[in-house]
């Protein structure tokens, strides 16, 4: 099963990689949906040999709450928008891949020196987490548009979520449930307001448009 | 070998574009054909080259056959091997493409400067990310000889490094489309399209001279998909036959999916082709850290 | 009991959707207000017993948080009520928003289980975000924004940090605040060492400390007055709670000397940075907010500087956030009279509206820290603590960032005040609930800095037995 864990785990951060380089948004959400399928999946990897019915819970949750819901209500955000693609991110695609393999090699050097405690089934579980934050940390500081980075903010998660995975004994069911909701409800209100900045941009006359305005969308 | 089967390869691709075109599509035998006809036709020079635009389709498919020698098929060992030799590899292709781009801007055409110059920027990419490749092999299989490399180790490797093995592999997939100009970064169906990038620099090539090149293209592409197929079906029966028949299926798979990629895909922008291929190294060098961590 | 508290305005939150008057719905948050703020007053008599095994319970630190939370919403519902009746907006997202987040906030002040404070922080931080945006202009809709997402981004940081702490306590198999406190030998320090960096970035984020204030000025700016006055004196006190359980995580571990010096960097920083920032600033809404920034400097600075300045601390939270509700309540009259707060748009307030301007005066002169308002004794007993410890070099910079932020403001708040009015307004009149509701907590906050209770005493005392080693 090691091999599917690290696989899965290189996929998530490839797929990271992936949306860096993404010009359209609905080609990142895409990418983002494999991503979320990807993850979701590792539990079952990781407790193969004793599935117990809180892993199989926790798959259908985060299946459902971050490769179904989650992207459905950005495509929603986005359903009127003109420009689907991202126009002038801060720095340019191909520096930004660059800057990318270099915050990877950075997530696995800082992991080197980071040992669990506990014994882990597969080691490429935290750098790859790591690098997955980092990741979409990136994506949120270098977009400028609003939904993009709504969408480095759900990368930066699933990494967060990546590491959550190792650590499965620690946290009760009750408060990791309550984390996945309490995500499912920053995408929904942050959907609300991509929603309402798109209606005030476009409905704004051309004078009211500020420069900055026109940045954060 | 290589010299008979690699037109072969060629005209499978082809014929899985057509298929999934909805076309019947010429034999897979139609390269040969081609080649046939062009070795039989003379060669006419224009006045403004020199002898640099005669000598690069032979230096060219000469240093791509130099390269052939190294490379292992299947239950044929390579005739030579030494360690270092993937050195020798990677300059023999740079050899290669140098007397191309060379040859290109002889003729003085702008259109063929303008071919040679995004070859030249697309290569420096590429082969970056072949020597970071390269490096990871070498580093999984502590052998520096390529036949040693893609050989014996590699089924021991896939359950060591697994991650490492198939970031290698895909990174090494999208530098064969790009360095045979398969169609994400360049179309090789057409002639007279301003973005291309290969087809345009032996525009002004004929006869047997083109011949050459493009029997020297495909000789490459071959090439390439003989040192990905023993990676990617690390299986040895030990019998000989078997080994072959292996190889020769891997190789079919390969043309097949190269096909299917570009039936499934529209060339990209030019600019964007700069970004397929850093991500390529991206894998590359991320495979390279894996197998550094693992290490 | 504890339970009750959190569900009442809970359920309360989604009764407010169904359809009903508009003032109705004001109506109910300032009854659920009343009520909850006496069920809070009743446990200063009585300790509540913990709940759900263990998971809810109060201590000292989360009385005084929940009491600030409490007196807050008590005083923006009354203040509310006389707000909309000038103010013809729908009400139904906003009241609700308002009870969930009392709710959430609750959870907050006396949830003992490092998850479920992440979980109630970052529900917090939802439910505030649509708060901002009443005014649905692009510029609210972009504070909203950069809010949301600043915040968000921040949370996730400590959400993070929650997990290496979780990993630190590998041993403990759990993070129950007692537990592991009780267990904190078992704990592996290189873990703990960068869980509290990643939450004191993260939860820093949320309280809007410097480098990661960047947020605030735009949020409170175009928050509604009464908005700004729950987010600077509750919500960032809510994030500080988690600063001080980390605190507490560290005096146990000996890693108090490696957080105090962290503290004290940032703190620093947050005395500096809004003093650069403040001599541009002619927005009475932003210039308070570069004050709160402020504040939450001097907060963790109290929290870094060993027991004195811990107390200083915990008295300065109480006064910080009365002190804000009657700046914050008094601006956001202003705006809702003028259209604006800018300093060049709004003047003559004391001829126009003299009962408004002279709060406005005296909430200045509490959230900025003079006598005789009680916000000068805390910082004072901060600045003591800085002294005692021998932080000479950061005692000149707590000064020289104080008085810097004195002057910034004072210009901003003469210039609204005594200034000539430019143009005829016509005078609407002043609405008794909104100034007795800044009245109250500007006598509260005069009252502390005369005299103190001795069981405000007591309790201060029992939280900073919480945290010393």
């Amino acid at each position: 099963m090691t091999t599917w864990i690290d696989t899965s785990c290189i996929l998530v951060v490839f797929l990271a990689l992936s949306i860096l380089a993404t010009y359209r948004i609905t080609g990142m959400i895409h990418i983002f949906v494999v991503q979320s399928f990807v993850l979701s999946f590792v539990p079952f990897f990781l407790h193969a040999d004793a599935l117990t019915g809180r892993d199989v819970m926790l798959v259908l949750a985060t299946l459902v709450l971050k490769a179904i819901v989650a992207p459905y209500i950005l495509f929603w955000a986005i359903r009127h928008m003109s420009m689907r693609s991202e126009v002038k991110p801060f720095i340019g695609f191909g520096t930004s891949i660059i800057c990318g393999t270099f915050l990877i090699a950075g997530a696995f050097w800082v992991a080197s020196s980071l040992k669990l405690p506990g014994k882990l089934i597969s080691d490429l579980v935290i750098p790859c987490s790591l690098s997955t934050v980092l990741l979409g940390f990136m994506i949120i500081v270098t977009r400028t548009k609003a939904i993009t980075q709504v969408l480095g903010y759900l990368v930066m998660e699933n990494g967060i979520f990546l590491f959550a995975l190792s650590l499965f004994d620690a946290m009760p069911t009750l408060i990791e449930m309550g984390i996945l909701l309490d995500i499912f409800v920053a995408v929904f209100i942050m959907a609300i307001v991509v929603n309402h900045i798109n209606e005030e941009f476009e409905h704004a006359p051309a004078s009211l448009r500020r420069t900055k305005m026109g940045e954060t969308l | 070998m290589v010299l008979l089967f690699s037109p072969f390869f060629l005209g499978v691709i082809t014929r899985v574009k057509a298929f999934f075109g909805g076309r019947v599509g010429p034999s897979v035998f139609q390269p040969y054909f081609d080649l046939a006809k062009l070795f039989q036709k003379k060669c006419v020079y224009s006045h403004t080259t020199t002898w640099i635009f005669r000598a690069a389709p032979i230096v060219v498919f000469a240093s791509v056959l130099a390269v052939s020698l190294m490379i292992p098929f299947g239950a044929f060992k390579a005739p030579v091997r030494f360690s270092g030799d993937i050195f020798l590899v990677a300059y023999l292709f740079g050899l290669a493409r140098f007397f191309m781009i060379v040859a290109a801007l002889d003729t003085g055409s702008s259109f063929e400067g303008m071919g040679a110059s995004r070859e030249a920027f697309f290569s420096c990419l590429s082969e970056l990310t072949i020597f970071m490749n390269f490096v990871t092999l070498v580093l999984v299989a502590h052998q520096i000889s390529l036949s040693g490399m893609i050989g014996a180790e590699i089924p021991l490797s896939w359950k060591l490094m697994g991650p490492t093995l198939l970031l290698v592999v895909s990174s090494f997939f999208i530098v064969i489309l790009a360095e045979n100009c398969r169609i994400p970064v360049d179309d090789p169906s057409t002639h007279l399209e301003l973005t291309m990038i290969h087809e345009v620099m032996i525009l002004d090539h004929s006869g047997v001279d083109l011949a050459y090149m493009l029997y020297g293209a495909a000789a490459k592409l071959f090439l390439f998909g003989g040192i990905l197929v023993p990676i990617l079906l690390p299986i040895h029966t030990g019998h000989g036959l078997m080994d072959t028949l292996i190889f020769v299926v891997g190789m079919l798979g390969i043309a097949i999916f190269i096909g299917l990629v570009e039936s499934g895909m529209a060339r990209l922008r030019l600019n964007r082709v700069t970004n397929l291929l850093l991500i390529a190294f991206a894998l590359a060098f991320f495979g390279f850290i894996v197998r550094l961590w693992r290490g | 009991m504890l339970s009750v508290l959190i569900l009442i305005p809970f359920v309360c939150g989604l009764v407010v959707f169904l359809p009903m008057e508009r003032r109705l719905r004001v109506r109910i948050l300032c009854a659920v207000s009343l009520v909850h703020a006496m069920i809070v007053a009743s446990f200063w008599k009585v300790n509540p017993p913990s709940e759900i095994n263990g998971f809810l319970m109060l201590d000292a630190i989360g009385l005084i948080v929940l009491s600030i939370v409490s007196f807050l919403f008590l005083s923006v519902s009354v203040y509310m009520v006389g707000y909309f009746h000038h103010e013809q907006r729908r009400t139904r997202t906003f009241v609700a928003c308002l009870l969930l987040l009392l709710s959430t906030m609750t959870l907050v002040s006396v949830s003992r289980h490092m998850g479920l404070l992440w979980v109630a922080i970052e529900a917090t931080t939802l439910f505030s975000a649509p708060l901002i945006s009443f005014h649905r202009n692009p510029e609210s809709l972009e504070a909203t924004w950069k809010y949301l997402l600043v915040c968000s981004v921040g949370i996730a940081l400590a959400l993070l940090g929650t997990f290496f702490l979780a990993i630190a306590a590998h041993d403990v198999h759990t993070l129950l605040l007692p537990v592991l406190l009780s267990g904190a030998k078992m704990l592996s320090v290189n873990w703990l060492k960068l869980s509290v960096i990643f939450l004191l970035v993260g939860y820093g984020c949320k309280m809007g400390l410097a480098p990661m204030h960047s947020w605030k000025p735009e949020a409170y700016g175009q928050a509604p007055g009464m908005i700004a006055a729950l987010m600077s004196g509750a919500l960032t006190q809510c994030s500080f709670l988690a600063l001080i359980r980390v605190s507490q995580i560290c005096a146990k571990t000996g890693l108090s000397e490696f957080y105090a010096s962290i503290l004290i960097v940032t703190g620093a920083l947050s005395l500096v940075a809004p003093a650069i920032f403040i001599l541009g600033e002619g927005n009475i809404k932003r210039a308070f907010a570069y004050s709160s920034v402020e504040h939450m400097g001097i907060l963790v600075l109290g929290l870094g500087l060993g027991p004195v300045g811990i107390f200083g601390a915990f008295f300065h939270m109480i006064n910080n956030a009365v002190a804000k509700v009657a700046a914050f309540l008094a601006a956001g009259s202003l705006a809702q009279k003028y259209g604006s707060s800018r300093a060049t748009e709004v003047k003559g307030v004391i001829h126009l509206y003299p009962v408004t301007g002279v709060l406005l005066i005296a909430g200045f002169l509490a959230g900025t820290g003079m006598f005789p308002f009680a916000t000068f004794h805390s910082e004072l007993m901060i600045l003591n603590a800085a002294v005692l410890s021998g932080h000479y070099l950061l005692a000149l910079v707590y000064l020289g960032g104080i008085l810097v932020m004195f002057i910034g403001v004072l210009r901003i708040v003469l210039e609204m005040a005594l200034g000539k009015p430019t143009q005829p307004v016509l005078p609407a009149k002043e609405n008794f609930l909104m100034n007795a509701a800044i009245a109250v907590a500007m006598i509260i906050s005069l009252g502390l800095g005369l005299w103190m209770p001795d069981i405000l005493t007591k309790v201060l005392n029992d939280a900073v037995a919480l945290v010393r080693i």
